[in-house]
């Protein structure tokens, strides 16, 4: 003890607190030293890309807002104010309405609107937290959806399937916001809440299924005959336009170029040469020629190939095509997502005694599906961008109608705005999705990343 | 009872031995495909003739002898309008290919510029190029060529105040188009080719020598600046001897317009720009992802081989790197291609144009038609594929 005391007194080395760092190497200036002026022709080129960034930001302000002209109602009215140095904003705010709904009647816009509404919130409980199901909900509104959309959106007389099918959409779309609130608030499916209330949980299982299925009828009851009361008029495809026409068009090749696209894929890494070789000569086909040519197919050849009494209005020979085309890129998506799965995967669900469907949709594809997130959604981003092809067959989807504008007399030759305009919000649009598949990336594939 | 029992389940089994054996469900399965496909064509088939019939149209490719009455704006083999329509397909195919052709390369290298800007180490430049890249790829197209078209090239002014592009006043650019000197080989001027072309031949002769040497003995040999001497040197030397056989017909402003020259039509320059800075997104894209794909290890083990970052650079980063980029590489060529048919939405007369909807118009023949212009795009693209597997096989890890 004494020992220690001793040497406790003696002078032991002691080190001095490190310095900090120099000033200039740390904080923002540290940054920018390290980032932007490291060595002479750094600092050129920043000081170069600096000019660039201002002379294109500076320019495009003084265009787009300092002499922008807000109001008018003509365009000379506009270059008698500013001519060219200014953007003629007016030209765009007046045909806002054709460049969203083309020429569809203002009194009945509220269709559009209701219909897009009714997706959107038929698709919200897949953000929504504690909600079960996500996979029979997106079935549904990709699936029978599209009966009530498309009838909201055509309108007229309704023949008797038309009629049940409006009917059970509107049931479904019941059924899922009912099944939402049920498993957010108790977190239980809306199955078993029924089960609960009518009683029948101390039942047998085999007869719980029989209240669920009398809440279906006496919801498919009243939707039936509430729907019979509608009466709304018919709107013919010609009138629709703008940005509708954009999203209904990509929206049917989205839903649809999926599951064709899994198929196909499926149908070329099959071990059945027939349907391998129908496969492959369609993906070939469509993959090796551009959409324009598929379009102008569709256009000529689609009255020709069908019976004089079927003849589809432009719109539904432009969706065949763009599905056509937009399956066989989709099917090269999810081929390349299968073959990424290593050989040990369909080997072990194999020695499970799973059969082939149960492999694929169990094991296989969800593992395929995860890995090409970002191949996918960059398919999607393409389709939207693709759909302005339609305006070369004569379709006025948002870019004919974005180009429309300057034949107006009252607009003649307004070009810039509009186009402008347009490619701003196709960049939104696109931006977003692209952006959201990285989000998607990142949250499916955390068990993926090694650390 | 017992063997009754297995009587009945032995008929049962070998019943459904026939049911579950893969090998007769997949055959029933493929009847069953190939039955509806049939079917599907044999439906087509009848009411494409009927209703070929009910139009008093008859089917057949007789139709591309007859002469097709309209004029072309721009063809660079010649073409009047009573030429046949064969000849209009040819037209139509040399003016993709020209199109496409001068797209690709100047796609490539301006590609591959913003992608090494991406990964620059200037903050500020990387990010300049990554918006060049976010704002262009996530804008259609046929938008973009719509703008360069209507926004830019259509507000050019006349023909009288031309832009002067260089100040030599040999290039102008007005409304009308790019006017640019056009060459006039003199007698000997093909003299000058064919020293060029057996130069090309004896370059590329000497490079391979001198590899097969490094090779062999370790012995280095400057092959690049020899080939470069050579290929330029001596058909510079003939051209000179033989007087320089080589005029250049300069345009002229005559009037209301240039006479003289070359010149190329605004919807050209539309569709040539956009498609450039448009597929240079991608281009750039795959440029970064290649070469990020190449572990930084490579780097280290080459430095401490005491190679020189440009060696490292030219000898280890870019040839592994090259292997990732050539494939999508060739394939967004394949697109530039393909996406050369949106010229239709301006006017200029690319295959599509002048065959799809021009003569398919005045000619009425939708199916040979359909099926001639899709022929030209599948054969380019399974010529492309293929020189690609070619060059795939040729790269390819070479494991042990």
């Amino acid at each position: 003890m004494t020992n220690l005391d001793a040497s406790s007194s003696e002078v032991i080395f002691q080190p001095k607190p490190s310095l900090p760092p120099p000033p200039n190497t740390v904080g923002a200036i540290g940054w920018i030293r390290k980032n932007l002026f490291s060595s002479p022709l750094n600092a050129f080129l920043t000081i170069l890309s600096l000019y660039v960034i201002w002379v294109v930001v500076s320019n495009t302000f003084e265009w787009a807002i300092v002499n922008a002209v807000w109001e008018a109602n003509s365009r000379r009215e506009c270059l008698d104010k500013v001519g060219l140095s200014g953007a003629c904003w007016a030209g765009v705010s007046h045909w806002m309405k054709n460049f969203i709904y083309g020429r569809y009647p203002d009194e009945e816009v509220w269709r559009i609107n209701l219909g897009f509404g009714t997706l959107i919130l038929w698709m919200l409980p897949f953000w929504l937290p504690r909600v079960t199901s996500k996979i029979a909900i997106g079935a549904s509104a990709i699936l029978i959806s599209p009966f009530l959309l498309g009838y909201l959106f055509a309108g007229g007389e309704k023949g008797l399937f038309l009629q049940v099918m409006v009917s059970v959409a509107i049931t479904s779309f019941v059924f899922c916001w009912a099944h939402t609130v049920s498993s957010m608030v108790t977190g239980k499916s809306l199955w078993a809440s029924i089960v609960q209330a009518s009683g029948f949980a101390a039942k047998p299982e085999a007869t719980q299924k029989y209240p669920v299925f009398a809440a279906f009828l006496v919801v498919f009851a009243v939707a039936f005959t509430w729907q019979s009361s509608w009466n709304i008029t018919s709107q013919s495809t010609n009138l629709w336009g703008g940005l509708f026409v954009t999203l209904v068009i990509s929206g049917i090749g989205i839903a649809v170029s999926l599951p064709a696209g899994i198929v196909l894929a499926l149908g070329r890494r099959s071990k059945m040469p027939v349907i391998r070789v129908f496969c492959v000569s369609f993906i070939e086909l469509f993959r090796s020629v551009p959409l324009i040519t598929v379009l102008f197919m569709a256009v000529t050849m689609v009255p020709l190939f069908l019976p004089e009494a079927i003849n589809p209005v432009k719109i539904v020979q432009a969706i065949i095509a763009v599905c056509i085309f937009s399956s066989a890129y989709m099917a090269e998506t999810v081929r390349g997502g299968l073959q990424a799965i290593p050989k040990g995967q369909y080997e072990a669900a194999q020695a499970l005694g799973l059969n082939y469907w149960k492999m694929m949709t169990l094991i296989v594809m969800p593992q395929a599906l995860k890995l090409m997130i970002p191949n996918i959604v960059g398919s999607f981003i393409g389709l939207l961008k693709d759909t302005t092809l339609v305006s070369i067959v004569g379709l006025y989807d948002l870019l004919l109608m974005l180009k429309a504008v300057s034949q107006n007399p009252q607009w003649n030759g307004i070009h810039t705005e509009p186009l402008v305009f347009g490619a701003s919000l196709y960049f939104v649009l696109c931006f977003i999705m692209s952006k959201y598949s990285q989000h998607l990336e990142r949250t499916l594939g955390a068990g993926q990343v090694r650390k | 009872m017992a063997v009754v029992d297995r009587g009945a389940s032995g008929q049962g089994s070998s019943f459904s031995v026939i049911v579950n054996d893969e090998r007769y469900r997949s055959i029933f399965y493929q009847i069953i495909v190939f039955a509806a496909v049939m079917w599907a064509g044999w439906y087509l088939f009848t009411n494409t003739s009927e209703n070929l019939e009910a139009r008093g149209m008859s089917a057949g490719f007789d139709f591309l002898g007859s002469t097709a009455g309209f004029s072309i704006a721009f063809s660079i083999i010649p073409y009047e309008a009573g030429d046949s329509y064969l000849w209009v397909y040819l037209v139509g195919i040399t003016n993709t290919l020209l199109l496409s052709f001068l797209a690709i390369v100047a796609t490539t290298l301006l590609g591959f510029f913003i992608g090494i800007l991406r990964l620059s180490k200037n903050w500020m430049v990387a990010q300049l190029a990554s918006w060049y890249v976010e704002i262009l790829r996530n804008t259609p197209l046929l938008l973009q060529i719509l703008f360069w078209y209507l926004a830019v090239f259509a507000i050019l002014p006349r023909p009288k105040q031309s832009l002067d592009v260089l100040g030599l006043e040999i290039f102008q650019l007005n409304n009308r188009g790019f006017y640019f000197p056009a060459p006039v080989p003199g007698e000997l001027f093909w003299l000058t080719m064919v020293t060029l072309l057996i130069s090309v031949i004896v370059a590329y002769g000497i490079a391979v020598w001198a590899k097969k040497r490094q090779n062999a003995t370790g012995e280095r040999f400057p092959a690049f600046w020899t080939a470069v001497g050579i290929i330029i040197g001596v058909p510079l030397l003939v051209f000179l001897a033989t007087g320089s056989p080589l005029q250049w017909d300069i345009p002229l402003l005559k009037g209301f317009n240039f006479t003289g020259g070359s010149s190329v039509p605004p919807a050209f320059l539309a569709v040539f720009i956009a498609l450039v800075i448009y597929h240079a997104c991608f281009i750039a894209e795959m440029v970064r992802a290649g070469i990020l794909s190449v572990s930084h290890g490579q780097t280290e083990a080459s430095y401490s081989l005491g190679l020189k970052p440009g060696l490292t650079l030219r000898l280890v980063i870019i040839p592994q790197a090259m292997r990732a980029i050539v494939p999508p590489l060739i394939s967004n060529w394949m697109n530039v291609v393909k996406n050369s048919s949106l010229a239709i939405a301006v006017g200029f007369p690319d295959l599509v144009a002048v065959f799809m909807q021009t003569s398919l118009n005045q000619s009425g023949h939708a199916i040979e038609i359909v099926a001639m212009v899709m022929f030209f795009y599948m054969t380019v693209s399974l010529t492309i594929s293929g020189a690609l597997n070619y060059y795939n096989k040729l790269v390819q890890l070479k494991e042990r």
